[in-house]
C-alpha cells in the first residue's frame, strides 16, 4: 500500500466513513429494498448486499472518495466485509498517510 | 417437424372447424408446408406440417385402415424403418412411407407401450374412436413441446400455448408460482407454466383423456446406475452409438444441415453429418460484434475441417433489442437471458438458405458433464473440506478466469461459491445459480410477494426429488438437476424448439438419443469429468473424427449481451414504455421505485454483474410477456378449410 498525504482526505471519522459508504451502498445495491436495515457490523456478502462485482464497484468508490488504495490481497472479509471493517481500513490508511 | 393442436369434449357437442382453424393459425410458423383437420362430435384435431419425410404422402391428421385411430403428430421417429418392418411382419399394411404411420400402427399393436419402442423426438395426440380416448405423449427428454388445459371437463392441447388461447375458450392469466419458478430456475418446471391452468406435459410422460378426466403416467425416468469401472470396449461402444445416432438423424427427404458453435459437441455432430450426408453439408453459425462472445474463428475452422458450405449471422446489441418482442412471442415465457435471440436469427438464416433440418450439439454437456457447473461442484466440495486453504480456493480462478479478471473482487467472488449451500443439501450443485437468479425477486412489489404466500420453489424442488436421487453421486445429482430444470424446459424450449420452429426449422440432437444417455449415465463419473477436464470419454473417442486442435479446445459458454443490448444509443422506444411507473403499476409484479433504480444504473452503464443483468432482462421480459399474452386479445383468423391438405370428419355433420 502506498499513499501520500496529498492523496488522502485526513480527519474523517469512522462514523462519517460509515455514513458515506452506507449511502453509497443504499444508492447502488439496496435501491430495490429501501426497507432493508443495514447494521454497521452486518456482513455485506453474507447478507446478500453486494456480490463480487458489487465489491469491486464499492472499492472503486472508496478509493475515489477517501483517497486510499487497496491492493488485491487486501480485498478481504477483514477489510471490506462490513461497513465498520471498511471504516477501520480507511481510517487506518488515513492515519498512516497523515502520520 | 410440425405443430399439433386439438380439443376433446366431455359431452359430444362437437369441435368447430373455426376453433381448429384458429388453433392451427396460431402455430402456422411450425408447419408452413400444409395443414389439416379432423373434426368430430367428441374430438377435433389440427395439424400444421413441415414436410421432411414422405413429402407427398405424409399429410396429417392420419388414420389407420378403418379410420378408428386418428393421429396428429409433431416430431421424428428415427427408428421408423425398423419399427415398420416389425409391424409389417405382424400384418399391418402401410399406405405411406411416413414415420407418422408407424405411430398409428404401433399404437394399434402395442397400445401405450409403443412409447418404449420409439427412438425419437415427438409430441402427439391419438384419438382412439373405439375407446373414446385421447392419448397424448411427449418424448423422453422433452425435445418437442406439448401443453394442455382442462376447463369444465373439456381438454385442450397444443404444441404451443398460443394455440390453446386461440380457441377463445381458455383465458390467459398469470400463474404467480410459475413466474416465481422462471425467476429462480430460468423456466417454470413442468408441468407448471407461467400461465394459470395451462400445463406442460412432462418429458417422458403420457396422458390418457377419457370422459373429462386426464390420467398421467411417466413412461421414462432418468437414472444413473453408475459403474465403478469403464467397460473394456467403452470407446467402441460409444463409437457404435454415436454413429448410429447421427446416422438415424440424417434420415430425411430434404437436405440436413448443421449448427456449428465452435465447441467440441457441434464439431462432432457437424463432422459426422458431413460424412453421412449425400450432399455437401451446409453449416450455420452465430457471430457476435462483441469479441467477448464471439467464436467465429473457431467456427470457421470447424467448417473448413468438415468441408461445409458455411454461413454466419452477425449479432449486435441492436438486433437483440429489436427482435426481443418477437422472441418472447415464441418462447411464451419471461426470460432471464437474451441468449435465445441469436438462436432466432440463426434459424432465420438457416431457413432463408433453404435448409429446414439441422443437427446440433445439445445434450452433450449434460450427458458428459461438460458445463463449468459440474467442475464447480467438485471444486466447491474440495474447498469445503479445507475451508482455510487459499490455494484450494484459487481453483476458482482457473475455473472462471473471466470472473477473476473482470473486477477487483479479491476473495469475495470465490466466497460466493463457498457460502451458497452445504454438500449435504441435495440441491448443492445448483444453489449458487438458483440463489443468484432469485435475487430478481427483490424487485417484487410487497403485494405480489404477499400473494405468493411464502411459497419457496427451491424447497418444492427439493421435496420433489425421486428417492433414487439420493443414491447417486454428487455429480450425477447435478446432472439430473441440469437435465430436468434447465435442459428440457429452457435450453430445448426457449433456445431450441421455439427459436427454430419460429422459422420452420427442425433441430435434431444426436446426443439426446436415449441409448447414448443410458450409456453415459452408467459410466463412472471420472470417465466424464476427470479432474477439471470435462467430457473426457467423448474427447478420447472424438480423436477418431476430429483434428487434435478442435478436439482439445476448451469450453466457452454460449452467452449473448444482456443489459447493454437494451440501453445502447438508438435502442427501441418500447423498452422505456414497458418500464414506466405506470406500466409497472398496471402489471403489479415489480416495484416502480426498485425498477427505477435498476434503470438508472443500466443507463449509466453500471449494471455489469449477473445480478442486475438478469434483473433487467427478467423485468423487461415479464412486462413484455404480460403485455403480449395477458393483456392482449388472442384473436387470430382461422386457416380456411378450403386450403387444407387433409380434412377428415367422423361422418356426422361438420360443425362450423
Amino acid at each position: 500500500m502506498q499513499t501520500t498525504e496529498s492523496e488522502v482526505t485526513p480527519g474523517i471519522s469512522e462514523t462519517a466513513i460509515i455514513s458515506s459508504v452506507r449511502a453509497f451502498v443504499r444508492e447502488n445495491f439496496l435501491y430495490m429494498m429501501p426497507e432493508f436495515e443495514l447494521a454497521d457490523d452486518d456482513r455485506l456478502l453474507e447478507k446478500g448486499v453486494v456480490d463480487s462485482m458489487g465489491i469491486s464497484e464499492m472499492i472503486s468508490f472508496i478509493e475515489a472518495e477517501f483517497g486510499v488504495f487497496a491492493a488485491e490481497e487486501e480485498i478481504s472479509e477483514a477489510n471490506f466485509g462490513s461497513l465498520r471493517a471498511i471504516a477501520r481500513f480507511v481510517a487506518s490508511r488515513q492515519r498512516f498517510a497523515v502520520g | 417437424m410440425c405443430g399439433i393442436a386439438g380439443i376433446a369434449r366431455q359431452s359430444p357437442t362437437g369441435v368447430t372447424v373455426d376453433s381448429l382453424g384458429r388453433m392451427a393459425a396460431a402455430i402456422r410458423h411450425r408447419g408452413p408446408d400444409g395443414y389439416g383437420f379432423y373434426v368430430g362430435q367428441r374430438v377435433g384435431l389440427a395439424h400444421v406440417r413441415l414436410s421432411i419425410i414422405d413429402i407427398e404422402g405424409g399429410a396429417q391428421p392420419l388414420t389407420n385402415e378403418d379410420g378408428q385411430i386418428v393421429v396428429s403428430y409433431n416430431g421424428e421417429i428415427y427408428n421408423h424403418l425398423e419399427l415398420r418392418r416389425q409391424l409389417e411382419e405382424r400384418g399391418h399394411v402401410f399406405r405411406t412411407h411416413c414415420d407418422t404411420e408407424v405411430l398409428v400402427h404401433g399404437y394399434e399393436e402395442w397400445g401405450a407401450d409403443v412409447l418404449h419402442r420409439l427412438n425419437g423426438q415427438f409430441a402427439f395426440a391419438i384419438y382412439d374412436r373405439n375407446r373414446e380416448t385421447v392419448f397424448v405423449a411427449r418424448d423422453r427428454f422433452g425435445v418437442r413441446p406439448l401443453f394442455y388445459a382442462q376447463r369444465n371437463g373439456d381438454f385442450y392441447f397444443g404444441s404451443e400455448i398460443k394455440a390453446i388461447l386461440a380457441t377463445g375458450e381458455v383465458d390467459a392469466a398469470l400463474d404467480p408460482r410459475g413466474l416465481d419458478e422462471v425467476l429462480t430456475f430460468w423456466s417454470a418446471r413442468p408441468p407448471r407454466t407461467p400461465f394459470s391452468g395451462i400445463a406442460s406435459l412432462e418429458p417422458g410422460t403420457y396422458g390418457i383423456w377419457k370422459d373429462g378426466a386426464l390420467w398421467l403416467r411417466h413412461y421414462y425416468e432418468l437414472d444413473y446406475p453408475e459403474a465403478s469401472e469403464e467397460p473394456e470396449d467403452v470407446v467402441e461402444q460409444l463409437d457404435e452409438i454415436m454413429l448410429r445416432s447421427v446416422g438415424m438423424r440424417m434420415r430425411a427427404d430434404v437436405p440436413v444441415g448443421a449448427y456449428v458453435s465452435g465447441g467440441l459437441d457441434s464439431s462432432i455432430t457437424a463432422s459426422l453429418a458431413a460424412t453421412a450426408s449425400p450432399h455437401t453439408l451446409r453449416s450455420f453459425s452465430i457471430a457476435f460484434d462483441d469479441p467477448r462472445f464471439d467464436e467465429s474463428v473457431f467456427q470457421r475452422e470447424v467448417a473448413d475441417a468438415v468441408g461445409s458450405i458455411h454461413e454466419v449471422t452477425s449479432i449486435g446489441s441492436q438486433s437483440i433489442a429489436e427482435s426481443f418482442p418477437k422472441v418472447l412471442w415464441h418462447t411464451e415465457t419471461p426470460l432471464l437471458r437474451t441468449a435465445p435471440v441469436p438462436m432466432y436469427h440463426l434459424a432465420r438464416l438457416t431457413k432463408q438458405s433453404g435448409i429446414k433440418v439441422v443437427l446440433t450439439g445439445e445434450g452433450a454437456d449434460e450427458l458428459f458433464l461438460g458445463y463449468d457447473l459440474f467442475k464447480e461442484v467438485s471444486v466447491r466440495r474440495f474447498c469445503m473440506r479445507r475451508p482455510e486453504s487459499l490455494n484450494r480456493q484459487r481453483l476458482f480462478d482457473r475455473l472462471y478466469p473471466y470472473l477473476s479478471q473482470q473486477g477487483r473482487g479479491g476473495e469475495f467472488w470465490r466466497r460466493f461459491f463457498l457460502e451458497a449451500g452445504q454438500p449435504s443439501d441435495p440441491l448443492f450443485s445448483h444453489l449458487p445459480r438458483f440463489l443468484l437468479s432469485s435475487r430478481i425477486k427483490e424487485f417484487y412489489t410487497p403485494e405480489f410477494r404477499r400473494g405468493l404466500g411464502g411459497m419457496d420453489v427451491i424447497a418444492e424442488l427439493r421435496a420433489s426429488l425421486p428417492t433414487r436421487f439420493f443414491a447417486w453421486s454428487p455429480l450425477n445429482r447435478a446432472a439430473y438437476l441440469e437435465m430436468t430444470t434447465l435442459l428440457s424446459p429452457y435450453l430445448l424450449s426457449s433456445q431450441g424448439d421455439r427459436m427454430a420452429m419460429a422459422h420452420g426449422v427442425e433441430g435434431r440432437f444426436p446426443f439426446l438419443d436415449h441409448r447414448l444417455f443410458e450409456f453415459a449415465a452408467a459410466l463412472p463419473t471420472g470417465s466424464r469429468l476427470r479432474g477439471l477436464r470435462e467430457k473426457e470419454i467423448l474427447r478420447r473417442w472424438a480423436s477418431r473424427v476430429l483434428s487434435p486442435r478442435i478436439k482439445g479446445r476448451g469450453k466457452q459458454s454460449y452467452r449473448a449481451p444482456d443489459a447493454p443490448s437494451f440501453f445502447a444509443s438508438g435502442s427501441p422506444e418500447w423498452i422505456g414504455d414497458h418500464l414506466t411507473p405506470d406500466a409497472l403499476r398496471r402489471v403489479g409484479i415489480f416495484s416502480p421505485p426498485a425498477v427505477g433504480g435498476l434503470l438508472r444504473r443500466c443507463r449509466a452503464g453500471l449494471a455489469t454483474g449477473f445480478r442486475e443483468n438478469q434483473a433487467i432482462v427478467g423485468v423487461l421480459s415479464t412486462q413484455l410477456w404480460h403485455h403480449q399474452f395477458i393483456e392482449s386479445a388472442h384473436t387470430v383468423a382461422p386457416l380456411p378449410i378450403s386450403n387444407a391438405s387433409v380434412f377428415l370428419s367422423d361422418g356426422a355433420a361438420v360443425p362450423t
